[in-house]
Order: structure tokens, then C-alpha cells, then sequence
């Protein structure tokens, strides 16, 4: 017997309670063959297939992965299916850019009726991976330094804006008239929280100013001082349009001051379309030389999916390896609000602490995921890590398969769109679900 | 009377470490920084850097993820598995503030309890320091006592003549044993900064934070904190750390990680109640950690002026930012 038909692979299926598992049921009770790799984990929905499931699958050593639920039309919830391919067409993009082997990862729709098609599924899946062999390349190191060069880091000198002076007059008056009673604004050094009209010359406006400050907006502790002002470049509010669509706040309860910007010198000012805010309160400021728009910007995330994808777990290897979990990227992140993040919690854990490979990709995957269709790709993340990791990397093609698959969907753009994941069309593509 | 090497010697010398299968690990170019790395090549050894790495070398003793021991399940026996004991490690181009943290950190490992994780890689490493050439706005070892010369925790230090050949000087035995036989007697003596200016003085920080625990302060200059670790995981003094079990998934170990004083999580009870419940109030700690409960335990002070917590601050606070203003 040659080694390769010795190899028995690990298949793990993540079925629905009232289609999928019933179709298993009655693969056997009409007394159909089928391969024995499997390991059924039955959940109520395919909706509620948490793609954290797929990633303890493999972490645990599955060498594939079946999801299967329903048919559209068919749930039992009425839409938990329309929702969980929503997010598999997403997701699928996601794990393609960290170098998962998407031959391994099956999604299928099986009815209770469908014994037959069970059978058969599980037959090819096990088939398939048994040629495929081990899946040996996960979390797999390699050579891959310098694949990606990197810009050389430039530090723009200072450059005071125009609309500077307009701005401290108007948190004065905001302030001294009691309509608000902070100004979330730039200070020299980083944001400054401006309680006081006296101290309104603590604000800044320059080419600095990069930081989105809307994140502050879901600090207990700026929530504590009282109404507040904020002030925005028209990249940071589209995290507004996404907070507000979301319930996190009333719009009435915010001031928001508008900043027309001419551009920071970073790399998504060259692709900047918006420059002056849209739905401000008022805006500040003219557009007098805007940084120009440049089509040829080096694409980092077109070259990293020009590599192979073992090549891109290497990459992705390599980075998460520096990752040292102190949450920089959550923190800072204005989308990243909830008050107990998944990987808080512990009863039972979820995503493992520790900074291990596997903890890590867990994590980030986490991180990049629960953002998908929200991420206005402000950077704050890949600015804020110690360890220079490009998490916005994970962002940028969520955004860009939001964009591919969803005619052209950018969160925080049109207000009147609806909330990406959330909500469903019966006509998502499904090519890839059998 | 001094002892010289050059650059390329140097080099060459790190080469033979490396092949030699000794951990070797320096600073190397990552993006738009530098981080203390185990190194692959000598060639990518960055001596030259105009700032400091953005980590510090407490990862190579006191590891972000130490497992402390793995276990095996087998019916109802449970078998526990000691960890390997560590490799011998040379860390090459440390800069000062870095290599004083050792001493810092070896009272609070041998304490009440002596900490055989940290003390075997304690005595499985060298430290060769490089004195520097270059400070920058966030510097600012010279306030807490130190100076970009310093010797404290190295085992030997490099100083520049600024032509490719550096001085050494041996401070421990295992110092000069590392370069025995690859130095040149000369007359010449390398040099390292002043060093920046001093920014605040220690003991008036003490004063302050002693007296004013409960003080508007605090609000004032804590709330822009967002509550990373992005200060504390890059600081060379800063220590505290959590166990947690990992199950089999993981590798059925319990494992020691870094934790933070700046998240909530860090003193929450299970109760729900949490001692220190505002952000303001986790930014004070740190200050008060590291510059009253540590000196009046140890005598020294918990920080070493190397600025990580201010080039690594997403929002502009870190120590200096916030002290400069008592």
C-alpha cells in the first residue's frame, strides 16, 4: 500500500440542526455508503456558523472543512442562510489574502431530503483532500523577507492649514456658549480632549493631523464629560455614517466640525476623493491645493496577492509572529467598540490569549473579519501597532471584495445604503457553494 | 589602554555565533522602525540606527508567551512536562537603556520568590551594549539617572570612533570571553553622546504622585488614553503578566503572557466590581508604579528613559508626555 492512500484525512462538517444533519440522518437510515472522515458538529443554523468555527477546525487539525445548511428559501429562521453566505463571500476573501487553501474549505447546501446529496458531498470532500494530502501548509514558515519592499518611511515637515484660527474660534464659542462641553480635537503632540474656551488653542490643524478621532466617541470616559464636538476630516466621518447606521449614537447628541483637508502625505490621501466633509455640522476651511490623485499609488496588497499562497502564510506568518497582543489595533480602531471583545472573554475562551501562531492568526482573523463591510480604512491599526505589522492590509481586501461583490459598496459613503453585513440580496452570488 | 574592533569583525564575529547555533539577536530593520530580533545573517545586524529599536529585549527573558509547563491527559492520570531548559543567547547592539533594565528586573524576579524562568535565561545571555550616537525627542534616559553610556546590565559595551571601529569595553568576564582574541590594543577610546537633555526630575515626580493620588490632574492628562499596551509591552521595565491555561487545541499548557495595567480587564473583579475603573486612574498607576511603589520597594527607579512608551503611543501621551506636564 503506497503512503499516499495510508493518509486518512480529518474532515470536520459544521451542519445545520434542521436540514444538513437530518440529510446525514437519512444518508444512513436508507443505508447509504459513505466515507467515515467526517466529524459532524451540529449547530441551529448556518447563520449562526461563526467563522471562528472554521479556524478552531483547522487549528485543531482538520485537513478540511464542510459547511452546509439549508437551501436558500429553505431556513428555518426564514434569512440565517441569505446571511451566512453574505459573510462566506467575504470571508473566503479574507483567508485567500492570509494563504488558506480555499480547496480545503466546502460549503454546501443539503437538505433534509437530500441523503443522497450528502453522501455524495462527503465521498468527493473526503476524495479531494485525500489527494490533497495533510494540510501541512497552515500557519507553515517560509523565506519570504523583502518579498514586499517597503516605501522608505518619510517625515513630511509641518505644515499649518488653513482654517486653524477658525477652528479655535469656533471651539471657544461652542464652549463658552454651553452648546458642548468638549472638543474632541488635534492637539501638537496627539488628539486633546478641549473642555475649557481657554484652552482652545490646544487645537491644531496641519498635515499631522492624521488620527481618526471619532474612536473617541466610545470612551466611557468622554462619554462622561457631556455633549461633544468633534472634529473630522471628511475620511473620519464616514466611521460616523457606519456608527450612526449601527445605533451607536444620535446624531443630534454629537457636534461635528467638518475639516476641509488638503491631504496628510499618507499613502490613502493619494487615492482621496472626498476632501471636504459631507454631513458636518459645519465645515472649516477651503481645498486650496489638494495632494493630487494618483493612479499609480504601489498597490502592497495587489503584489501580496501576486504571491503564491504559501508564500502569503509565510508573509502572514512572519508578521503575526511580532504580534504581542497589546490590542493597539482594537483600541484605536472607532469600529471596534464593543464592551467585551471576544478575545476578553474567557468562560470558555475563544480565541486563545497567548501570543502563539495559532492565537494570532485567531485573533486577527477576529479583528479583520468583525470588520468586514465596516472598515472605512482610516489605518488607524497598521499606524498604531509597535511592531509595524500591516493589519490594514486585512481591511483593504475586505473592502475590496465588499466592493467587487457588492456593486461597488464602500462603508461610510452613500448614507442611504444599507448595512453591508446585516443584511442580504437573494441574489449574492453563490458560485462557490455546491 | 583600550581594546577595538571594527564593524566587519564584528560582523564576522556575529556570523560565527550564528552558525556556531547560538541565539544571536540584535536589531534589525522591520518597515519604518527597527526591532530587537533573533538574527539569521550578520548582515542584517542595524548598529547604526539613529533611534532605538520600538521593542525591548525583556522579550528574550521574560518571553511574551512562556510556557511554564505542558501537561498530558491519559485516563485519570495527569503527567506534567517541564518546558526545555533555555538556549545560550547573545543579544548584540542593545542599546543602554535596554541592557539597565536587567538589573530592575532581577529585584522583582528574586523578590520573595526567585523566578527560575527569568533567572535561567538570565544566565544563558550576554549582553553586548552599543553606546549611542543619536537621541531623539523622545529620549530621555538622562531625567531617570542614566546616560547613553551606561553600563548597567551589559556584559560588555561598544562605543563608536565613528569610522566603522568601535571600543569595547569588557564589564563581566563572560564579556570578555565573547571577544577573546578579535579586539586590537589601542590608545584610541570610542565615545557615546551627552545625551538629551534632562527633561524632569525624578524626585519631584515622586513628590507629586505621592501627594496628589486623588487630583484633577489625572482626568486632565489620562483620559486621551485609548488603554493599549502598546507602552507597557514595549517598555524594558514594565512586568506584569498573566497565566492562562491553554487547553489541548493549544497544546494542553499553562502559559505565562504579558498583561497591562492600561486595560480594564487588568484589575476587574469577578464580581464585576473594578478598583480602578477609569482610564485616567490606569494611566496613574503606571506613573505611580514605576516612579513611587517601585523605588520605595527597591530603590531604583521602574524606567529607564528609552521612550518606547511615547514613539509607540497611537495617541501622543507615554511617560515623558505626561510627567513634563507636573
Amino acid at each position: 500500500m503506497s503512503e499516499t492512500t495510508q493518509f486518512e484525512p480529518k474532515i470536520v462538517a459544521y451542519v445545520c440542526n434542521w436540514c444538513t444533519y437530518l440529510g446525514a440522518d437519512l444518508a444512513g437510515t436508507t443505508r447509504l455508503e459513505y466515507p467515515s472522515n467526517l466529524r459532524i458538529v451540529r449547530l441551529p443554523c448556518t447563520g449562526r456558523i461563526d467563522f471562528n468555527l472554521i479556524i478552531k477546525g483547522f487549528e485543531v487539525g482538520a485537513d478540511a472543512i464542510l459547511v452546509s445548511g439549508c437551501h436558500p428559501g429553505d431556513c428555518h429562521y426564514t434569512s440565517g442562510n441569505y446571511h451566512a453566505r453574505r459573510r462566506w463571500i467575504l470571508f473566503r476573501e479574507l483567508l485567500d489574502l492570509l494563504g488558506f487553501d480555499l480547496d480545503r474549505i466546502h460549503f454546501a447546501w443539503i437538505s433534509a431530503a437530500e441523503g443522497k446529496k450528502f453522501a455524495q458531498i462527503v465521498t468527493e470532500v473526503t476524495e479531494k483532500t485525500r489527494k490533497m494530502g495533510p494540510y501541512t501548509e497552515l500557519y507553515a514558515a517560509g523565506p519570504t523577507r523583502a518579498l514586499l519592499p517597503e516605501a522608505a518611511h518619510t517625515d513630511s515637515p509641518l505644515k499649518v492649514f488653513s482654517g486653524q484660527d477658525e477652528l479655535r474660534a469656533e471651539a471657544r464659542k461652542l464652549l463658552t456658549e454651553g452648546a458642548v462641553k468638549v472638543v474632541i480635537g488635534n492637539g501638537t503632540r496627539g488628539p486633546v480632549l478641549v473642555t475649557r474656551p481657554e484652552d482652545a488653542d490646544k487645537l491644531v490643524w496641519n498635515n499631522h493631523c492624521t488620527a481618526n478621532l471619532a474612536m473617541y466617541l466610545k470612551r466611557k470616559e468622554v462619554k462622561a464629560l457631556g455633549r461633544p464636538a468633534l472634529v473630522v476630516k471628511a475620511c473620519d466621518e464616514r466611521a460616523l455614517v457606519v456608527l450612526e447606521k449601527e445605533s451607536q449614537f444620535d446624531r443630534k447628541d454629537i457636534h461635528v466640525i467638518g475639516m476641509a483637508c488638503e491631504g496628510m502625505n499618507v499613502p490613502k490621501c493619494a487615492v482621496c476623493v472626498l476632501r471636504t466633509p459631507r454631513f458636518a455640522d459645519q465645515v472649516i476651511g477651503q481645498v486650496e491645493n489638494s495632494v493630487p490623485v494618483s493612479a499609480s499609488t504601489p498597490n502592497k496588497l495587489d503584489t501580496l496577492m501576486q504571491l503564491s499562497r504559501s508564500e502569503r502564510m509565510a508573509y502572514w506568518v512572519q508578521e503575526f509572529d511580532r504580534c504581542t497582543r497589546c490590542y493597539a489595533c482594537r483600541q484605536v480602531c472607532p469600529l471596534c467598540y464593543c464592551e467585551r471583545c471576544l478575545v476578553d472573554k474567557n468562560r470558555p475562551i475563544v480565541i486563545d490569549p497567548a501570543p502563539s501562531i495559532k492565537g494570532n492568526f485567531a485573533w486577527q482573523i477576529t479583528r479583520a473579519f468583525h470588520l468586514a463591510g465596516r472598515c472605512i480604512g482610516c489605518g488607524a491599526c497598521a499606524n498604531a501597532c509597535p511592531e509595524g505589522i500591516d493589519l490594514s492590509l486585512l481591511n483593504m481586501q475586505l473592502a475590496k471584495a465588499a466592493k467587487e461583490h457588492f456593486d461597488g459598496y464602500q462603508a461610510g459613503i452613500d448614507v442611504s445604503a444599507e448595512l453591508l453585513i446585516g443584511s442580504f440580496a437573494k441574489q449574492d452570488k453563490e458560485e462557490f457553494i455546491k | 589602554m583600550s581594546e577595538l574592533i571594527t564593524d566587519a569583525k564584528l560582523r564576522q564575529l556575529a556570523a560565527e555565533w550564528i552558525s556556531a547555533g547560538k541565539r544571536t539577536i540584535g536589531p534589525v530593520v522591520v518597515k519604518d522602525r527597527s526591532l530587537y530580533m533573533p538574527l539569521q545573517s550578520a548582515e542584517g545586524l542595524l548598529l547604526n540606527a539613529k533611534v532605538r529599536p520600538s521593542n525591548s529585549i525583556k522579550e528574550f527573558f521574560f518571553p511574551k508567551a512562556e510556557t511554564l509547563y505542558n501537561y498530558r491527559v491519559e485516563g485519570r492520570s495527569i503527567e506534567l512536562v517541564e518546558p526545555p531548559l533555555p538556549e545560550e543567547q547573545i543579544i548584540i547592539g542593545t542599546r543602554p537603556c535596554d541592557a539597565a533594565s536587567l538589573p530592575i528586573l532581577d529585584h522583582v524576579f528574586n523578590w520573595d520568590f526567585a523566578d527560575d524562568f527569568f533567572n535561567r535565561r538570565r544566565a544563558a545571555t550576554t549582553i553586548v551594549t552599543i553606546a549611542c550616537c543619536e537621541a531623539d525627542d523622545a529620549c530621555f534616559c538622562t531625567s531617570v539617572g542614566l546616560s547613553p553610556s551606561d553600563e548597567r546590565g551589559s556584559d560588555a559595551i561598544l562605543l563608536s570612533l565613528g569610522n566603522g571601529v568601535y571600543e569595547v569595553r569588557f564589564i563581566t568576564e563572560k564579556g570578555q570571553q565573547l571577544f577573546a582574541g578579535s579586539t586590537e590594543t589601542s590608545t584610541e577610546t570610542g565615545h557615546a553622546i551627552e545625551g538629551p537633555e534632562r527633561k524632569f526630575d525624578p524626585a519631584k515626580i515622586r513628590a507629586f504622585v505621592t501627594e496628589h493620588f486623588e487630583d484633577p490632574f489625572w482626568d486632565e492628562h489620562g483620559r486621551t488614553c485609548m488603554g493599549c499596551g502598546a507602552c507597557a509591552f514595549s517598555c524594558p521595565t514594565c512586568h506584569c503578566f498573566d497565566i492562562i491555561d491553554a487547553g489541548p487545541a493549544a497544546g494542553s499548557a499553562r502559559v505565562r503572557t504579558w498583561d497591562t495595567c492600561q486595560s480594564a480587564q487588568f484589575t476587574q473583579h469577578t464580581s464585576g466590581h473594578n478598583p480602578r475603573s477609569s482610564q485616567p486612574s490606569r494611566q496613574r498607576q503606571r506613573i505611580l508604579h514605576k516612579f513611587s511603589i517601585y523605588p520605595e520597594k527597591f530603590g531604583a527607579i521602574l524606567c529607564t528613559g528609552c521612550g518606547n512608551c511615547v514613539r509607540n503611543c497611537p495617541v501622543g501621551l507615554g511617560v515623558l508626555n505626561v510627567l513634563t506636564e507636573i
